[in-house]
């Protein structure tokens, strides 16, 4: 049995609220609000309150999807990498890296979409990034 | 993680005697198998987190503080024992922990037996003027808020020394700032049913803010009756400052008035449980204690 606190901040949106996961063996089961945390002393929006259910969906995508032919096929994570790599450079060379624009999003973690923001603005070239919940 | 540090004071601080005398003993509870799992609160990047102490881990029980902020502790160790049953559970207790682990254990949704408390100082109170606990009184209202809402440091006999119609608008001026976040649900100890009747589609309608007032805090409130252990959290995880605590204490004086059921330490399930083979539904006289009611109601037209 192994249960952990884990701080981190809501990924919602901009405010920046404090939560910790409750972890317990390796499965988050609740978010609660960190008391001490000098943005949202305790207290949460509905949105934060839930922060943890998408982890555990069952609507959550597990692995990637290639469209092809009108469907979506299953496919390993090298195969879909390379295919979007391939298909980005594509379009770069032909249109300028400001022709790609990045979606990030509330449902990954803090860190991801800082990375999210450093590919777009190192790898790709381009100042597009957005985030769905742009407060 | 936020780099501020929440309160400077107990970084580095100076260890107090009863902290280390409170490691020793909980070093000891897992190293003799006394408790498998220990929670309790640590330093994390300068907040005060709750935090669970193993065995395997020992050395992390010099790390454990009392701490100055309040997390459901109970709350988390229904979480573990509903993944695992019979794990020994070991816990930092203050009052309000002790009176919700009262009304769990009353509840089935932890066993005693499984459950070991280390006590320790709670809020400041009448009684107590030294506390170690985050729920200091609560602030004072702003002008606005004392000439139309209800203060939360009141009690709940100075609120009724308003006439029924201000009261109501006072009550209703704070039940509309709702946002409906289900914090006071979310966080609160006793809360463990697995539908909720705050998320019943025919109860209460959704996607409407704020929720249908009052009906949405008095459904809340009814279920508060005989569960509630006056613990506060709900009234500090509020982002609109309702006076949530002093609506669940009214709530409870009734309980206590009408049924002399005190929630938190009494031993049986609160007169409310419709499962419970002593809950009779029949009227009972108002403001009566239970003893004096039982020797009324023995009339000698009754015996006959």
């Amino acid at each position: 049995m192994d249960c952990k606190f884990i701080p981190s901040i809501c990924s919602y949106c901009g405010t920046g609220c404090g939560v910790l996961f409750e972890v317990i063996d390796g499965k988050i089961v609740s978010t609660l609000p960190m008391k001490t945390h000098p943005v949202n002393e305790g207290k949460l929006c509905i949105k934060g309150w839930n922060l943890h259910e998408h982890v555990n969906s069952f609507l959550r995508l597990k692995q990637p999807l290639i469209k092809a032919f009108g469907r979506f096929i299953k496919a390993d994570w090298d195969e879909a990498i390379q295919l979007a790599a391939d298909r980005f450079r594509e379009i770069i060379e032909k249109y300028g890296p400001d022709a790609v624009g990045l979606l990030v999003s509330a449902k990954i973690t803090n860190e991801e979409n800082y990375l999210a923001q450093k590919f777009a603005r190192a790898v790709i070239g381009t100042n597009n990034v957005d985030h769905c919940a742009r407060l | 993680m936020s780099e501020i540090r929440a309160n400077p004071k107990e970084c580095n601080r100076h260890v107090p005697f009863e902290e280390m005398e409170m490691n020793a003993k909980v070093k000891r509870w897992l190293e003799d198998g006394i408790v498998d799992l220990f929670l309790g609160y640590k330093m994390v990047m300068g907040h005060p987190l709750p935090h669970c102490f193993a065995k395997d881990k020992i050395e992390e029980v010099d790390d454990l503080i009392i701490g100055t902020s309040r997390y459901s502790l109970e709350k988390i160790a229904t979480h573990i024992s509903a993944c695992k049953t019979d794990i020994k559970i070991g816990m930092l207790a203050r009052d309000c922990n002790q009176r919700a682990l009262n009304v769990l254990y009353i509840w089935n949704q932890l066993d005693p037996e499984n459950v070991q408390t280390v006590n320790v100082n709670c809020c400041p109170s009448n009684l107590k003027e030294h506390g170690d606990c985050s729920y200091l009184e609560p602030e004072t209202p702003g002008i606005y808020k004392q000439q139309v809402g209800v203060d939360n440091t009141h009690r709940p006999q100075d609120v009724e020394i308003y006439d029924q119609q201000e009261r109501l608008s006072r009550w209703m001026y704070e039940f509309q700032k709702c946002i409906k976040c289900y914090g006071c649900r979310n966080i609160c100890p006793v809360c463990f049913c697995q539908e909720c009747s705050l998320e019943h589609k025919e109860l209460i309608e959704t996607g409407a803010l704020p929720p249908e007032v009052p009906v949405f805090h008095l459904v809340r409130a009814v279920h508060m009756a005989g569960r509630c252990i006056d613990c506060g959290l709900c009234e500090d995880a509020c982002p609109v400052d309702i006076p949530l605590r002093l609506l669940y204490r009214k709530v409870n004086e009734i309980v206590v008035n009408i049924f002399n059921y005190e929630t938190g330490s009494s031993t049986n399930q609160s007169p409310f449980s419709i499962l419970g083979d002593k809950v009779t539904l029949a009227p009972k006289p108002l403001h009566i204690k239970r003893a004096e009611t039982t020797n009324s109601s023995i009339s000698p037209q009754e015996k006959n």
